[in-house]
C-alpha cells in the first residue's frame, strides 16, 4: 500500500536450525535489526567401521611317522624310523652345552641322549612307552623283579651308542646290560652283539645271560682256533661271548671274517684304560655300532684312565689335554654312576651275591683226582666208613677249591683280588671270611696290596684288638681276613660294606653271624655280600643240600640222633658222594 | 581301512608363551608310537576371546586343531581318546568312537553313571558313541591292560615341550 515500509523477509531455508517463530519477525520496524541466523550441522561424515577377524585358521601340522618295531629276537635290522646310527668309526658329536635333562617322572622313561638332535629323532624316544608298560607288554619275564634304579640303567643304556655304566659294585651292572641287550634284540635295533669279560667271567655271563634273558641264543667263542672261527662265523646267533685274551688272539680273524657288531659290550672295561695295550687295541678295531662298558672303577688312578676308556666308547670324545672340569664335562651325558648309599632307598640293606667261579684247569685236575681217590676209598672201606672218613674227604676237597695244594693256584682268590680292586678304589672296606687259619695266611699274603690284616681265634686280645684298630682308622687297610670261629667275640665292623664268604660254612647261621658284624646297627649303608662257590664242585652240592634245608633247626639234628656238623645230617654228608651210609654210622 | 590295533590320542597343550599347541598321538597295541601330529602354536586375541565367549574353546580345540591333527594321519584308530573336554567337538571329524579320559581313584564312585573305568581311569565315551559302550569297554580293557590310559597324553606333552625348545 502506497507509504508502507519496505518489508524484509528472511527465508529459513532446510538445514537451518529452526528457531522459535517469535525470533523471524520480518523487519517491519525500521529500527530493529533482523536477527541472526544461527546455522548447526546435523552430520558431518559416515562413521569408521572396524571390521573385526573371528575366523581361526587352520593350524600347520608337522607329522611323524614310526615303523613298527620286528617283535622277534634277532628278527631284522634297526626299524626304519629309528634314528639312523653313525657309521663305524665314525666321530661323534660332541654333546651341546645347553639343554635340561626332562622332568623326572614316576615312571622310568627312556630319554633321548643330549647327542641327539634331530627332532624326529628325539620324537621317537619321547614318544615310546615307559619302561615298566613296555616290559609288561613285551611279557618279559625276570628272575627277580629289577630294582628301580635299575630300571632307570636300562633307559640310559639303551638310546645310547656310547655309554659307561660305572655303577658301585653289586648293583647289578651286568643284570642291567643283559636286560638292555634283550629290549634292543627284540625291538630289532640289534642283531648282533659281543660281549668281550675277563676270562674267569665266561661262566657267570653265561649263566646270567641264561638267567636274565632265556629266549636269546649266545655263543661262548672258546676252545681251538678251528672250534673259534666256526663260533665266530655263526651267522644266527644274536650274542656272542668272549674273554679278552681270546679276542687278542683273534683279532685279524675277527677282521678277516669281516665280522661287525651292533653292540659290543665290555665287562670289567678298565682293563682297556691303557691305550697302548693289545688289549685296548684289538677291542678297539672290532667294527661296532655301540659301544658300552662296564666298570666300577672308570677313574682308578688318573683321568688318563678315562681317556683310554673312552678311546673305545666314542673315540676322540675327549683328550688328554682337556683339564678334569672339561672332560667331566664332555663325559657326563656317556657315564651313570650310582652308590648303594645313593639307591639305598630302592634296596634291601643286605645285598647277597652268589659268584659262580670256575677253577682253573689245574685246580680242576688237582680236585678230580683227589675226589676219585676218596670215593673209592670211602666205597672201599663199605660198612667200616665212618662220617669221620666223608667229613676228612669234604674238607680235603673245600681247600682244594680254595688252593690247589699242587700248585698253589686259586681261582677264588684271582676273583676276590679283582673285586678288591674296586673296594679299595672306591675308599671302602671289607671283610673276608674263611673257615681255615692256613687260608687266611695264603690271603694275606698275597693280598698285601690291601693292606691285608687278619684277625683269628688263634691271636691274643691285644693283638685282635689293635688289627681292629687299624682297620677301622687306617685307610690303607682295606680289608680284614677273618675265620668263623672268631664270631665268638663281639666285634663291631659295621663300617664294612663288603663281605666275602671266601668258603662257606656248614650252617647257615653261622654265616649270618659272620655276616651280620658288618651288616649291624649303626651300619652306614647296604652292606653287599659276596659267597664264592667253586662250580662242579663239592661246595656247589653242599649249597644245594642247604637250600633245600629252609628250616634252620632241621638242618641241626640227624635223624637218627647221631649229632653232626651243624646244617648236615649223615645221610647228607654220605648223599655228596652218592653213597648210601652205612647202617650203623660212628662219629 | 582301520587299523584294528591302534589307538589314538588327542590333547592340547596351552603354553602361556606360545599359544596352544595340538598333539595326535597314534599307538600299536602294546602303546608303542605309530604316528605322531602336532600343531604349531595357535594364539587367540583378545577381540577373538570376547566375541566368541563361551563357545571359543569348543571351536578352536574341535572345530580347528583337532580337526587338522585329524586330517594328517593316516592310520585310522579303533578309539580316539582325549583329555581335554572341549576337543570331544572333534567327533563330527572322526569316524571311530572318541571318549573322554580323566583320572579316577578306583576307590572313588563314579561321577558320571555314563562311563566306565579302567584302571586309574574314567572313560566317558561321546553321547553320540554312548551306544558303542559295550564295544568300547571291551576294547580299552583289552588296551588298558598293558598301558595306562593316561600315559600316552604324559608322551604328548613331553614331545611338545621338546619341540619348543627346539
Amino acid at each position: 500500500m502506497p507509504g508502507d515500509a519496505e518489508v524484509t523477509v528472511r527465508s529459513i531455508r532446510a538445514g537451518d536450525f529452526a528457531l522459535p517463530t517469535a525470533t523471524c519477525l520480518p523487519a517491519v520496524h525500521p529500527g530493529i535489526d533482523p536477527p541472526p541466523v544461527l546455522r548447526l550441522p546435523l552430520a558431518t561424515h559416515w562413521p569408521a567401521v572396524t571390521r573385526i577377524e573371528l575366523r581361526l585358521d587352520r593350524p600347520k601340522v608337522g607329522s611323524f611317522r614310526f615303523a613298527s618295531p620286528a617283535s622277534a629276537p634277532g628278527a631284522g635290522g634297526a626299524a626304519a624310523g629309528c634314528p639312523a646310527a653313525p657309521p663305524p668309526g665314525a666321530r661323534p658329536r660332541r654333546p651341546p652345552r645347553t639343554g635340561e635333562s626332562p622332568p623326572e617322572d614316576r615312571r622310568v622313561r627312556v630319554t633321548p641322549p643330549r647327542d641327539v638332535v634331530k627332532l624326529s629323532e628325539k620324537f621317537f624316544y619321547l614318544l615310546q612307552p615307559d619302561l615298566e608298560t613296555t616290559l609288561q607288554a613285551e611279557r618279559l619275564e625276570f628272575p627277580r623283579p629289577p630294582f628301580p634304579f635299575q630300571l632307570e640303567g636300562m633307559a640310559f643304556l639303551v638310546p645310547r651308542h656310547a655309554a659307561v655304566l660305572a655303577d658301585e659294585m653289586g648293583l647289578g651292572k651286568s643284570m642291567q646290560a643283559i636286560s638292555s641287550i634283550r629290549l634292543l634284540v627284540r625291538s630289532g635295533q640289534a642283531r648282533r652283539v659281543l660281549v668281550v669279560c675277563p676270562k674267569g667271567l665266561v661262566s657267570n655271563w653265561a649263566r646270567e645271560l641264561g638267567e636274565w634273558a632265556p629266549e636269546l641264543v649266545v655263543a661262548v667263542v672258546e676252545g681251538d682256533q678251528e672250534r673259534r672261527r666256526w663260533q665266530w662265523s655263526l651267522p644266527d646267533v644274536p650274542v656272542k661271548l668272549v674273554n679278552y685274551e681270546v679276542l687278542v688272539r683273534d683279532r685279524d680273524l675277527v677282521a678277516e671274517l669281516g665280522l661287525e657288531f651292533d653292540l659290543l659290550v665290555l665287562d670289567e672295561a678298565q682293563r682297556i684304560k691303557n691305550r697302548g695295550s693289545h688289549t685296548s687295541a684289538a677291542v678297539r678295531s672290532v667294527p661296532r655300532l655301540r659301544s658300552w662298558a662296564l666298570t666300577g672303577t672308570p677313574v682308578e688312578n688318573s683321568p688318563d684312565d678315562l681317556v683310554g676308556l673312552f678311546e673305545f666308547v666314542a673315540p676322540g670324545q675327549i683328550d688328554r689335554s682337556m683339564t678334569p672340569r672339561t672332560m667331566g664335562a664332555a663325559v657326563a651325558d656317556h657315564i651313570l654312576r650310582r652308590t648303594k648309599d645313593r639307591v639305598l632307598k630302592d634296596m634291601p640293606p643286605r645285598l647277597n651275591r652268589d659268584e659262580r667261579i670256575e677253577l682253573t684247569a689245574e685246580q680242576r685236575e688237582t680236585y678230580r683226582l683227589a675226589e676219585e681217590e676218596g670215593v673209592l676209598r670211602l666205597a672201599g672201606l663199605g660198612q667200616e666208613a665212618t662220617i669221620r672218613h666223608v667229613f676228612e674227604l669234604v674238607l680235603r676237597l673245600k681247600q682244594i677249591c680254595n688252593f690247589d695244594t699242587a700248585t698253589g693256584e686259586s681261582a677264588k682268590l684271582d676273583r676276590l683280588a679283582a673285586e678288591l680292586e674296586e673296594v679299595q678304589a672306591s675308599g671302602r672296606k671289607a671283610l673276608v671270611f674263611s673257615q681255615w687259619t692256613e687260608t687266611l695266611r695264603r690271603l694275606r699274603e698275597s693280598l698285601g696290596r690291601f693292606g691285608a690284616l687278619e684277625y683269628h681265634g688263634g691271636m691274643s686280645t691285644t693283638a685282635r684288638d689293635e688289627v681292629i684298630r687299624r682297620f677301622r682308622h687306617d685307610a690303607g687297610h682295606s680289608v680284614l681276613l677273618l675265620s668263623y670261629g672268631a664270631g665268638a667275640v663281639g666285634l663291631n665292623l659295621q663300617f664294612a660294606q663288603y663281605v666275602f664268604l671266601f668258603d662257606r660254612w656248614w650252617n647257615p647261621a653261622i654265616e649270618d653271624q659272620a655276616i651280620n658284624r658288618a651288616h649291624r646297627i649303626g651300619a652306614a649303608g647296604a652292606v653287599t655280600v659276596t659267597r664264592f662257590l667253586a662250580t662242579d664242585t663239592i661246595e656247589e652240592r653242599i649249597d644245594e643240600v642247604l637250600r633245600g634245608k629252609r628250616d634252620l633247626s632241621d638242618a641241626i639234628l640227624s635223624q637218627a640222633g647221631t649229632t653232626v656238623a651243624g646244617g648236615l645230617t649223615a645221610e647228607d654228608l654220605f648223599a655228596l658222594f652218592k653213597l648210601a651210609p652205612p647202617r650203623r654210622a660212628a662219629a | 581301512m582301520e587299523d584294528r590295533g591302534a589307538f589314538g590320542f588327542l590333547t592340547v597343550v596351552d603354553s602361556p608363551t606360545h599359544g596352544l599347541f595340538g598333539g595326535y598321538l597314534l599307538v600299536d597295541p602294546l602303546g608303542r608310537p605309530l604316528e605322531f601330529h602336532c600343531t604349531a602354536p595357535v594364539k587367540v586375541s583378545r577381540a577373538q576371546q570376547i566375541l566368541y565367549g563361551p563357545t571359543l574353546h569348543a571351536h578352536l580345540h574341535g572345530d580347528r586343531i583337532g580337526a587338522a591333527l585329524v586330517a594328517e594321519a593316516t592310520v585310522t584308530p579303533v578309539v580316539v581318546l582325549t583329555d581335554v573336554e572341549p576337543m570331544l567337538t572333534v567327533r563330527s571329524r572322526l569316524g571311530q568312537p572318541l571318549a573322554l579320559v580323566r583320572p579316577c581313584d578306583p576307590l572313588d564312585q563314579p561321577v558320571d553313571t555314563a562311563g566306565f573305568t579302567i584302571g586309574a581311569a574314567r572313560v566317558s565315551p561321546h553321547p553320540g558313541d554312548q551306544g558303542d559302550e559295550a564295544f568300547l569297554r571291551e576294547r580299552l580293557a583289552e588296551f588298558g591292560a598293558t598301558v595306562d590310559l593316561r600315559e600316552p597324553f604324559e608322551r604328548i606333552r613331553a614331545a611338545i615341550d621338546e619341540a619348543q625348545r627346539h
